[in-house]
């Protein structure tokens, strides 16, 4: 109950944030299902991280409004948010799904270069959203899983960020791991 | 269905009671690979008196999988080399059957995925292949035969060595109450585990790496990090001192 109000919320500010064009809103939207997901590990809160960060990045070129086919992709996220609203206030797991797939299935509606790059703004925005969720203390291969990427991205990305500095990472000593080795090699 | 047990030829299996295993999870592996790092994997191979292992899980996860991408295929296609050249074997070969590896890997996963609960949900923190590694590890130590896991990512080794500071990392990050379910048994204690980073070490030190000159181990180290190895700045800079 508290879930789908949380979703419903989220799809609400975000209706809010992308006719006010606030990309900040939209990151911070973004940031806030990243909790929900890694917890929950459900196909909605994945894909509703995934869709919002990608919407804040598609919103924040301001580029990308020149293009023809801008208008087109504009109606269909607003259509499918509106549709998803819907689906979250009656409860339908199935509608809100489809509503949320149907925003990254637009792609192939577009054309040219603008197809291009909105593609890797969905596929970027997956693995960074893989990496959040690493972040947070899921493991590498079940959050590559979860977002539908290969490790290979997870750990590229995820190695240039400072997840590998953070505290509770460090478990063993550094000195004792080398003995390690070397006394398994001797 | 059950699969088709494979039994490896029996003096392979008596060669084998003295030697050791090193279990390599997928992380690992990608880390050498994408670094470029592999032939210095093979000598590593080379002065190893023991066997290089990979599980089924692991398979699929650093070869199976990633060979249908482009952007992938090349990486795992050496990564395959790796296993054509039996420098990587399958479990099969040291006598270990699948499905006892499979069964075990189920009761991990199990655990693993029951041990941290948020919001009053099962936290599911790791999957197969990594469950795979501690699952073949288990069977080798029941054995007796002197086993160590290479994993590169960082919830299982904190899972195995650290499980508390997994439960405060997950509770800061989540900004929730995680209950942590103390280990029904001891399946994920006494693991011992390494990184790409200490068999690179390794490596430089035996003077196997390909690269010459002052900066090389610093160079190694942070590569390693940068393509996903959990090793902190601090501990980089710690086995630089040691060199």
């Amino acid at each position: 109950m508290e879930e789908s109000e949380n979703v419903l919320r989220i799809l609400q500010e975000t209706k809010i944030a992308l006719e006010k064009l606030d990309v900040i809103a939209l990151k911070s939207l973004s940031n806030q299902t990243v909790h929900t997901a890694s917890v929950k590990q459900d196909s909605i809160n994945i894909a509703l991280a995934v869709v919002v960060y990608s919407l804040s990045k598609i919103f924040e070129r301001v580029d990308y409004r020149k293009y023809p086919d801008w208008d087109k992709l504009y109606k269909t996220i607003i259509d499918s948010i509106d549709g998803s609203i819907i689906a979250a206030k009656n409860k339908d797991e199935n509608k809100l799904k489809i509503h949320l797939e149907k925003i990254r299935k637009s792609i192939s509606k577009l054309s040219g270069n603008f197809k291009k790059y909105i593609e890797e703004v969905f596929r970027k925005a997956s693995i960074s959203k893989a990496s959040r969720i690493y972040e947070h203390g899921i493991s590498m291969e079940k959050t590559a899983k979860l977002l539908g990427i290969t490790m290979y991205e997870l750990a590229d990305y995820a190695g240039k960020t400072g997840i590998s500095n953070m505290p509770e990472g460090q478990t063993t000593d550094v000195k004792s791991r080398i003995k390690l080795v070397e006394n398994f090699f001797r | 269905m059950t699969p088709p047990q494979v039994y490896p030829e029996k003096s392979s299996i008596k060669i084998f009671t003295k030697g050791k295993v090193i279990i390599f999870d997928a992380s690992t592996l990608i880390t050498f690979a994408m670094n470029g790092l592999l032939p210095e994997f093979r000598k590593l191979k080379e002065i190893f008196d023991g066997k290089f292992i990979i599980t089924n899980a692991v398979r699929k996860e650093a070869i199976d999988n990633p060979i249908k991408i482009k952007r992938f295929e090349l990486e795992a296609l050496r990564i395959k080399s790796l296993l054509d050249e039996k420098i990587l074997e399958l479990p099969q070969v040291i006598g270990i059957n699948q499905v006892d590896v499979l069964k075990l890997t189920q009761e991990l996963l199990n655990e693993a995925n029951s041990l941290f609960i948020g919001n009053g949900k099962e936290i599911h923190i790791i999957d197969i292949g990594e469950a795979s590694c501690f699952a073949l590890s288990k069977i080798l130590d029941k054995k007796g035969i002197q086993n160590i896991m290479a994993i590169d990512e960082r919830t299982m080794r904190m899972l195995c060595e650290k499980p508390e500071n997994l439960r405060d990392l997950l509770q800061s990050k989540l900004h929730t109450k995680i209950n942590y379910q103390k280990l029904k048994n001891k399946l994920f204690t006494n693991c011992k585990i390494i990184r790409s980073s200490e068999l690179i070490y390794l490596a430089y030190k035996k003077n196997l790496v390909r690269l010459k000159g002052a900066n090389v181990l610093d160079a190694l180290l942070y590569a390693m990090q940068f393509k996903g190895c959990s090793i902190s700045h601090e501990e980089i800079e710690e086995i630089k001192r040691m060199k």
